[in-house]
């Protein structure tokens, strides 16, 4: 029997309930076979080499106690050769860019681990602007509004978070790896099966069998593996979500650097249109990514159609008018391949006529008479920087959904096995916080791992790993639910919903304190290890959305409904309110 | 409540070993790195399992046959258990024996470490129980008990509720006469002096007010449960507040 029929599946070894079916007979004969066979004895197996999994090597490495007394080994599929000998000009960037929270940089420093990522690739964000695709009411969040304190260097400038391509923090991760020798990495690698060992009353370990034949017996499995994780499926975890009718186009985008008097690219922009928020997030001074989540047809039409028609488009969508946006729309699904770059110049200049879009104002693209050079117009800093062209070979797009785990850590026969970053959740990218949340959980287990392994605990027990689920579930949970409502909140067009989410974000720029304590919450302070002071943001941000409440009812909002998803919306806005992460 | 049983254990331990033989005595910080210990009650081998994963010499001995069975089969799953482990660092073992405090105490071998941790709450000759163990120390040597004061506190707690609301517990397991108090297990060892060594000094010398020994040679931490965080804490030292050492608490004392 072949081998290669289960090789992307993974199941549960279920000789106890009697099943009988073609897979579960290649499960026991392996069983049979490789009883006999060497079982090479580990504590740790992370399943997985991306981000979240490379940092949880990363994390467990750094610490003496745990990697003089756990063997870990790290499995990828892929070769990892190539995010190693990544080396791209210092002008290129990769269009799989994440905003890294401050809590999330503070951790990989501790870690050890930032030391080793190319900080001229990065850029921080230093104020963010979001507003309503329709009404345009928006809201402005700036660095400078945070206290003095929270910067990790006397010298660095402040800022809410950092925007890092993947594969810089990817490469960061393993060179950071290549200096802890008791950490093993096997790449080029695929997980064939897991199953449990089976002993006599049960409580047998994980036995990973790898497509080079060895057999890996582990004391605790990390799921790292993604949304589609098998360490999932082997540990019965089902788990709850949807797609989303979106797809998140990305790419690196090229434009004209800010002039003297204008602040520096390092303001992230993000319009929420009813098709999904577009995001443009600042890398270097000439470059910036895009994250454009919109309808499945149209991201499929915009990737494949001209680079010049994609970067009209893009100016577009930051600029137009909604009803004008919904126009160009159904003008590139229904022109198709033939639409031509010019087509779509004259229908945008078109448009910018008849919504008498002044020549000299920042709110012009295609008609746009600004001069690089000269004194910029007034409301230049209200929209991001003209997009010049785009970077060959960076468009891309994948589907958007929402899943959360039942639980995070296995029980019965799937035991000893425990599930970190998008094997957990995986969430909407608007508010960037998947690859935040991703090093919240390795994060926390590192240290549940650390502290079982100074009492002598077991580290693959209940016991042991509890405190990592209790800490996470529901602090993720609340992240996840409120970015989801955010996205439904802002794909409405119904009149009163516009009216009463602008009503309320428009209310909320006024309130400085709500900004600081959302912000606070987004992780832009230093409040890691600190429960008390994040007690406190929350604290002060119930507050600020009561107040909201009260302005959003004397302004007589009828239905309360609508005020109570305002007061959700505009409230985890402001606590999720990072930068749209591209991760996968 | 194992991990902080195992809290206590080692950070008693590593106080009065960084006391005596300074802070560099220690590495990484483990201090029962190559210590003889005795576990007498093991049960299931919850605590021997990670008194050996630390690197001691654990033995962990228990009245009930089918208990050494099942420590035994459950240790054997961890390859890091096994005398044959290959690992440099794991200088620990682990050894199962169906035997009690009484009988072992007849063999030469002496323990730098002896815990029994909920076990004296059962037993039904307290004294005669702690003695023996006291007298499986070496000299310098660290005992370590578990148990349950005699307060309403615990009756509610214990018996009550475990027993007869939630049904945690088979009902009659505990029985509320049998439980001992700190300040009862205090002056046992105020008075208590070894039987080889009749003229030597007793074992907790002097207390301050409110019956606290001196650090150095006994010490009493309560274990509460915190129920929303579903886990053990033990209260800070030297707490005596209401709820504090009035239901499950830990007991450290030195053989001088």
């Amino acid at each position: 029997m072949s081998l290669s029929s289960t090789s992307s599946r993974v199941f549960r070894f279920a000789s106890k309930k009697g099943i009988s079916s073609p897979l579960l007979q290649v499960g026991r004969n392996i069983s049979t076979t490789t009883s006999a066979t060497h079982h090479e004895e580990l504590d740790v197996v992370i399943v997985g080499g991306g981000p979240a999994g490379l940092a949880l090597a990363s994390a467990l490495g750094a610490s003496q106690a745990v990697r003089e007394s756990l063997r870990i080994t790290l499995v990828e599929a892929s070769d990892l050769s190539k995010v190693r000998d990544w080396d791209p000009h210092a002008s290129a960037f990769s269009n799989r860019v994440s905003s890294l929270t401050n809590n999330s940089r503070h951790f990989l420093k501790d870690v050890g681990a930032w030391d080793h990522v190319e900080v001229s690739r990065t850029s921080p964000v230093e104020e963010m602007q979001v507003w309503d695709g329709i009404s345009d009411a928006r809201i402005t969040f700036s660095a400078s509004e945070l206290d003095p304190e929270p910067t990790m260097n006397p010298g660095e400038t402040r800022q809410m978070a950092r925007l890092t391509e993947n594969l810089n923090l990817q490469r960061a991760l393993l060179r950071h790896i290549a200096t802890l020798s008791e950490v093993r990495l096997l790449d080029n690698v695929k997980v064939h099966l897991i199953q449990q060992e089976e002993r006599e009353g049960g409580g047998g370990w994980p036995l990973v069998h790898l497509s080079d034949g060895r057999v890996l017996r582990t004391r605790l499995l990390v799921g790292a593996d993604g949304f589609n994780s098998p360490v999932r499926s082997y540990a019965g975890i089902s788990s709850y979500g949807w797609a989303y009718d979106t797809q998140a186009v990305v790419a690196t985008l090229s434009h004209a650097p800010r002039s003297a008097f204008q602040a520096p690219n390092t303001v992230k922009y993000q319009r929420f249109l009813p098709t999904g928020p577009i995001a443009f997030l600042p890398l270097s001074p000439t470059v910036s990514s895009l994250v454009w989540s919109t309808k499945p047809a149209l991201a499929a039409a915009l990737v494949k159609s001209d680079p010049m028609i994609l970067t009209s488009m893009i100016n577009a969508a930051f600029r137009l008018p909604e009803v004008s946006m919904r126009h160009l729309h159904r003008f590139i699904l229904e022109t198709g391949a033939s639409l031509t770059p010019i087509q779509i110049q004259e229908e945008i200049t078109w448009r910018e006529r008849s919504h008498d879009i002044d020549r000299h104002s920042a709110y012009a693209s295609a008609t746009s008479d600004v001069v690089a050079a000269g004194i910029p117009s007034h409301d230049s800093d209200m929209l991001p920087p003209l997009v010049a062209s785009i970077q060959p070979g960076t468009v891309a797009s994948f589907p958007l959904r929402f899943n959360h785990a039942d639980a995070y850590i296995g029980e019965g026969e799937g035991s000893r096995t425990v599930l970190v970053g998008d094997a957990a959740h995986t969430i909407h990218p608007l508010a960037g916080q998947g690859l935040n949340m991703g090093l919240g959980d390795v994060e926390s287990l590192a240290r549940c791992i650390q502290e079982a392994v100074l009492q002598g605990g077991d580290i693959g027990s209940h016991t042991a790993l509890s405190p990592y689920a209790q800490e996470r579930y529901f602090e993720n949970h609340k992240i996840m639910s409120a970015v989801d409502k955010l996205h439904k909140l802002y794909s409405s067009t119904l009149e009163p919903v516009v009216w009463a989410r602008s009503v309320g974000l428009e209310v909320l720029n006024e309130f400085d304190f709500v900004k600081a304590a959302i912000m606070m919450n987004a992780g832009a302070y230093s409040v890691r290890g600190n429960p008390a002071a994040d007690a406190t943001g929350w604290a002060m941000a119930a507050k600020g959305v009561e107040g909201l409440a009260t302005g959003a009812a004397t302004a007589k909002i009828v239905g309360q409904g609508i005020v109570g998803m305002v007061g959700i919306g505009v409230q985890n806005l402001l606590r999720t309110m990072g930068t749209p992460n591209q991760q996968k | 409540m194992n991990p902080v049983r195992m809290q206590f254990v080692r950070e008693k331990v590593l106080e009065i070993t960084r006391e005596e033989h300074g802070e560099e005595a220690v590495k990484g910080g483990n201090p029962l790195q190559g210590l003889d210990i005795l576990d007498v009650g093991c049960g299931g081998g919850l605590l021997s399992e990670s008194l050996a994963r630390l690197g001691a010499h654990t033995v962990g001995i228990d009245a009930s046959e089918s208990n050494i069975a099942i420590a035994s089969s459950h240790a054997s799953a961890d390859p890091r258990l096994s005398a044959d482990s290959s690992r440099p660092s794991s200088k620990g073992s682990l050894v199962y024996r169906h035997i009690s405090a009484e009988e072992i105490l007849k063999e030469q071998k002496r323990f730098d470490v002896v815990c029994s941790m909920e076990v004296l709450e059962h037993v039904d000759n307290p004294a005669g129980f702690i003695s023996s163990c006291a007298e499986l120390l070496k000299p310098g040597g660290h005992l370590f008990l578990s148990t349950i004061a005699r307060t309403p506190l615990s009756y509610v707690l214990t018996i009550l509720v475990a027993e007869h609301i939630l049904r945690k517990v088979t009902p009659g397991t505990h029985t509320h006469s049998k439980y001992i108090n700190p300040s009862e297990l205090i002056s046992f060892f105020s008075k208590y002096r070894s039987p080889s060594d009749e003229e030597g000094m007793s074992w907790i010398t002097r207390t301050y007010e409110h019956g606290l020994p001196m650090r150095t040679e006994a010490e009493v931490r309560g274990m509460v449960y915190i129920p929303w965080k579903g886990q053990w804490m033990l209260t800070p030292r030297g707490a005596s507040g209401w709820g504090t050492t009035h239901c499950n608490y830990l007991f450290w004392v030195r053989k001088p």
